[in-house]
């Protein structure tokens, strides 16, 4: 299980009314699609019907042609995921764990990737590093004026790479709360009974670590098997395709091919359960308790003369994470056409203006993305409080259930989530195809995790005390909630709908099947964008989506000094 | 503040001469510019028994981990079996896993992710030493403690006291030069606590290995100790052998801080090298002798402290000219293994200890009798 806050309930008490209802609610938009998708995958009959008109193994045969999909997918999320968890290992030991110079804003520096998403790392990064035409090669040929290639990202390695570089900021962030709540003299006592500092890293603060890191690299392997827009982007070129790519292209295809489709998402679905399967046995029995309640101050490791060494580690991620590519777009994004070039003449702010005002659709996606932030922020923050506190303070069974319903989506690959959902837009009666609700419905469930987990901390942490006392002082449980619970976790619930509103709004994979004529939004928009040309334009977009991102970062740093818990 | 070493009278006794072991030499230690330990100097003898005793805050933690290298200490020098092993002046610091040393932690510090023979055996494996030998070593650790059976468990399933004892076995196994333990019994029952106190005295003398022990437990100090540094506000208040430090404080802080003792308050009648004589109330109290005379109080006062276990009660004066006043009874509480009196006497009021063999009743004339040599003058402590 990748979350689990409660106790397996041991008695049998009646089911409460709330935790029915929602149970009713989960399960309708998390079960159903799951269930739809099951159908279509062993669907052989109506290609076109999302209730299977005849059942049978044919897509799963049709599928033994296309091994190299699946294949593809689990080298690189393999690769992609132990890569970036080794990188945030590290710098999560450097950050947290030694002193170097400037940690609170290198903190800061390193989780900015995440919220910038890989769909800009993606753009940037083909920009920096295509074989022809990219800003290094360019500089290389300059330079030496050699004619091969000094690096391709438009490879297996170009596309794990940037896949580990976009998802190693939420690795780090998991490992390092783990590393600032670990008891410090556990360290200390290696230290004075012989051992150096690396064989104490080795031998004690990895091991301790071992079931945060491990997490860390579960959730980065289900979301690099999920992920859409890095190897779309850097995998067109070279025909590589992923299941994702592959997914898309059944879906974009005509007729789409949605069995085929179900039936890849089936299979990855059950590696990503497979995964989650190693993971609980990996862990059994290191249940310990390293890391309590309290929050120890740990001293920080003086490295000495290996200090420089270690920043520019730090530095040479910032570097390649947020600074270089960036920057590639700020300038694509000022040019007057695709091939960079630095005279005076090609510098033009006219991209913006197009963007921004004079073409409809990406105007439309710019508005339509606020108002799916603010929607989601609000609608996803609100459910996953009523599910919190559910949850946590009320009584009856059912509970474990819904919590593990509620993180259920993070264990499944995004992107064929989101054709899951699809089908469910579909089979409802509700005609919301094509409209932005589908859109909200659709981010508030596949975000729901994240949401549920960060509120969890906040209500967990919430003394029941303080909430008796304003009962027993004859407060109605509505003007306790008002005057006391609300007020103490706000800063809470608003780091959570920062962070909701920030991923909603570079979010590409639950979006890219339901977003549409009706219905424009920022990372689609991006992507099609790309898909027909036009780099000056798509790096004006992607900025003013950035900018966007860097708004609500800086009202999250105003809200939680200490940053959020993912 | 003054700081008084231990030096001059120590003589008396027969105490072995040791070979210096640890050197500590004027240290100081501070957090974010805020001291912790402001300029302290002692010497550690070999297989001494050393505490640190002080109350909570005043730098006892922050020094021993000076000594282990896990604080950077501000000035000052410390060197280990002859080797410098922190300099302020000569920029020299060697690293926490090159002094040497061994350490017990207050939280004890056992590694949950491993079982208890290797928590044991860490230190000896990395130092690279050979695995029989590592086994045998571990073995005979463990059963020092009387943890043998408990070798193949993982560390997660023991109790407080069992966790107290492997994180001592682990100590010892790796044959440090000196053992360093901050608080190592206050996170145990008080039951516990005396038991463990016994234990660590027992592994004291079989294993002679040098200890440096940080406590606020007075009696944990006094039973497990060579020799006591009092500590105050980062500093050193006195250093004696247990007794000494008891009979003869040498200040207020001290004759508070450890055992009961009764704070005499009056001017000086007469200051002689055989003793001086205090005016305390109506009462003229002959006082040990003292080579200098006492810091006073901010009244003008000397002062003279009176451990309750010393004066004595009778129900007849005794003999002897000096120290000898009729009191009354005013209070009695029986504890059981011993009687707490509160008297009147012309000096004022008195806390004594009594035994339960010769009981006083309330309101009863009594004579009481403060021996000379148990009245001594100390320090008030101005700050
Ligand atoms: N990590 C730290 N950061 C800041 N100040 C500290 C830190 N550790 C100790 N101090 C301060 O330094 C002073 C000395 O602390 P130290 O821990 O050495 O005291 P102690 O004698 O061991 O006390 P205790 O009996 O409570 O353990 C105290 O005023 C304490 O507040
Ligand atoms: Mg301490």
């Amino acid at each position: 299980m990748l979350f689990r806050s409660l106790a397996r309930p041991t008695r049998r008490e009646p089911i409460s009314l709330p935790s029915l209802v929602l149970l009713g609610v989960l399960l309708l938009v998390i079960g159903y699609p799951l269930l739809l998708l099951a159908g279509m995958a062993f669907n052989v009959g109506d290609a076109q019907a999302l209730v299977p008109t005849q059942l049978g193994f044919a897509n799963f045969v049709r599928l033994l042609r296309h091994l190299e999909w699946v294949r593809n997918t689990l080298l690189v999320s393999a690769a992609g995921s132990v890569i970036g968890t080794a990188l945030a290992v590290v710098l999560a030991w450097i950050l947290y764990r030694t002193s170097v110079p400037g940690r609170a804003l290198l903190e800061l520096l390193v989780t900015i990737p995440y919220p910038i998403g890989p769909l800009v790392g993606a753009l940037a990064w083909s920009e920096l590093a295509s074989p022809r035409g990219g800003l290094i090669n360019s500089l290389f040929h300059a330079l030496t004026g050699s004619h091969a290639s000094l690096v391709n990202v438009y490879s297996v390695p170009g596309i794990v790479f940037v896949m580990a570089l976009f998802e190693t900021p939420v690795a780090f962030l998991m490992i390092g709360a783990a590393m600032r709540r670990m008891d410090p003299t556990l360290e200390e006592c290696s230290a004075v009974m012989g051992a150096g500092r690396l064989a104490t890293a080795l031998r004690v603060t990895v091991p301790l670590m071992a079931p945060a890191i491990l997490s860390a690299w579960l959730f980065l392997f289900i979301s690099m098997m999920g992920a859409f827009a890095i190897p779309t982007i850097l995998g067109a070129n070279s025909r590589f395709y992923v299941a994702t790519t592959a997914i898309y292209m059944l879906f974009e295809g005509y007729p789409p091919q949605y069995p085929l489709a179900a039936a890849v998402g089936l299979v990855l679905i059950v590696f990503a359960a497979a995964a989650v399967w190693f993971y609980t046995r990996a862990l059994r029995g290191k249940s310990y308790a390293v890391v309590g309640g309290r929050t120890y101050k740990p001293r920080l490791i003086d490295m000495g003369r290996w200090t420089p060494v270690l920043l520019a580690v730090v530095y040479a991620y910032i570097l390649v994470a947020l600074v270089l590519p960036l920057g590639t777009l700020v300038i694509a994004s000022l040019q007057r056409n695709s091939n960079l070039t630095f005279s005076a003449a090609s510098w033009t702010l006219h991209n913006y203006r197009y963007v921004l005002f004079e073409f409809p659709t990406t105007r439309q996606a710019v508005v339509n993305s606020l108002l799916l932030g603010v929607g989601t922020g609000t609608a996803g923050t609100a459910l996953a409080f009523i599910l919190a506190w559910v949850i946590h303070r009320s009584r009856g069974s059912g509970r474990f259930a819904l919590e593990q319903l509620a993180m259920l989506p993070q264990s499944l690959p995004r992107l064929i989530f989101a054709a899951a959902l699809l089908w469910m837009i579909l089979a409802l009666p509700l005609k919301l195809y094509g409209t932005l609700f589908a859109v909200l419905i659709a981010y508030i469930i596949v975000f729901l995790p994240l949401a549920y987990r960060s509120i969890t901390g906040v209500v967990v942490q919430l003394d029941r005390s303080l909430e008796e006392a304003g009962r027993v002082l004859g407060g109605s449980w509505l003007a306790v909630m008002r005057t006391i619970t609300l007020p103490l976790l706000s800063p809470g619930l608003l780091a959570a709908w920062v962070l909701l509103f920030m991923i909603s709004v570079r979010e590409v994979s639950a979006s890219i099947f339901l977003a549409g004529p009706g219905a424009q939004v920022l990372g689609p928009a991006i992507f099609n964008f790309w898909d027909s040309g036009g780099l000056p334009q798509v790096s004006a977009l992607v900025v003013v989506q950035t900018i966007i991102i860097f708004a609500a970062l800086i009202v999250i740093r105003a809200v939680s000094k200490k940053g959020v818990a993912l | 503040m003054l700081m008084h070493e231990a030096g001059a009278d120590t003589k008396e006794d027969s105490m072995p001469e040791r070979r210096v072991f640890i050197r500590v030499t004027n240290l100081e230690a501070s957090y974010h510019g805020k001291p912790a330990v402001r300029g302290i100097s002692f010497d550690v003898g070999e297989g001494e028994q050393l505490s640190l005793l002080g109350p909570s805050g005043c730098g006892k933690t922050t020094t021993l981990r000076c000594i282990a290298g896990l604080e950077k200490p501000t000035a000052g020098e410390i060197a280990i079996d002859g080797r410098i092993v922190y300099s302020a002046e000569h920029n020299i610091d060697v690293p926490s896993e090159r002094r040497m040393l061994s350490m017990v932690f207050q939280s004890y510090a056992i590694w949950p992710h491993m079982t208890v023979f290797e928590n044991v055996a860490y230190g000896l494996r990395v130092r690279r030493t050979h695995a029989e030998a590592v086994r045998a070593r571990v073995t005979e650790v463990l059963r020092m403690v009387g943890m043998e059976s408990y070798i193949d468990q993982p560390a997660t399933n023991l109790s407080g006291g069992q966790q107290q004892r492997v994180a001592l076995a682990r100590s010892y196994a790796s044959l440090p030069k000196a053992l360093l333990l901050d608080e190592p019994l206050s996170n145990l029952d008080a039951r516990l606590r005396v038991h463990m106190r016994q234990e660590l005295k027992r592994l004291q003398r079989e294993s002679r290995i040098t200890n440096l022990y940080v406590t606020h437990d007075q009696e944990e100090a006094m039973a497990l100790s060579d020799r006591i540094i009092v500590m105050r506000d980062g500093l050193i208040e006195q250093v004696g052998r247990p007794l000494e430090i008891y009979d003869t404080p040498r200040s207020r802080f001290v004759a508070d801080f450890i055992g009961a003792a009764n704070i005499l308050a009056g001017h000086a009648l007469e200051h002689r090298p055989s003793g001086a004589t205090l005016s305390v109330g109506g009462a003229r109290l002959a006082c040990a002798p003292r080579e200098d005379m006492p810091i006073p109080d901010a009244d003008g006062n000397y002062l003279a402290a009176v451990r309750t276990v010393y004066p004595e009660l009778r129900r007849e004066r005794g003999d002897g000219a000096d120290n000898w006043w009729p009191g009354t009874v005013r209070e009695r509480i029986l504890l059981g293994d011993i009687v707490n009196y509160v008297l009147e006497w012309p000096g004022g009021t008195l806390r004594v200890h009594g035994f339960p063999h010769t009981l006083f009743c309330e309101g009863e004339s009594v004579w009481v009798h403060i021996p000379a040599g148990r009245a001594i003058l100390i320090d008030a402590d101005g700050d």
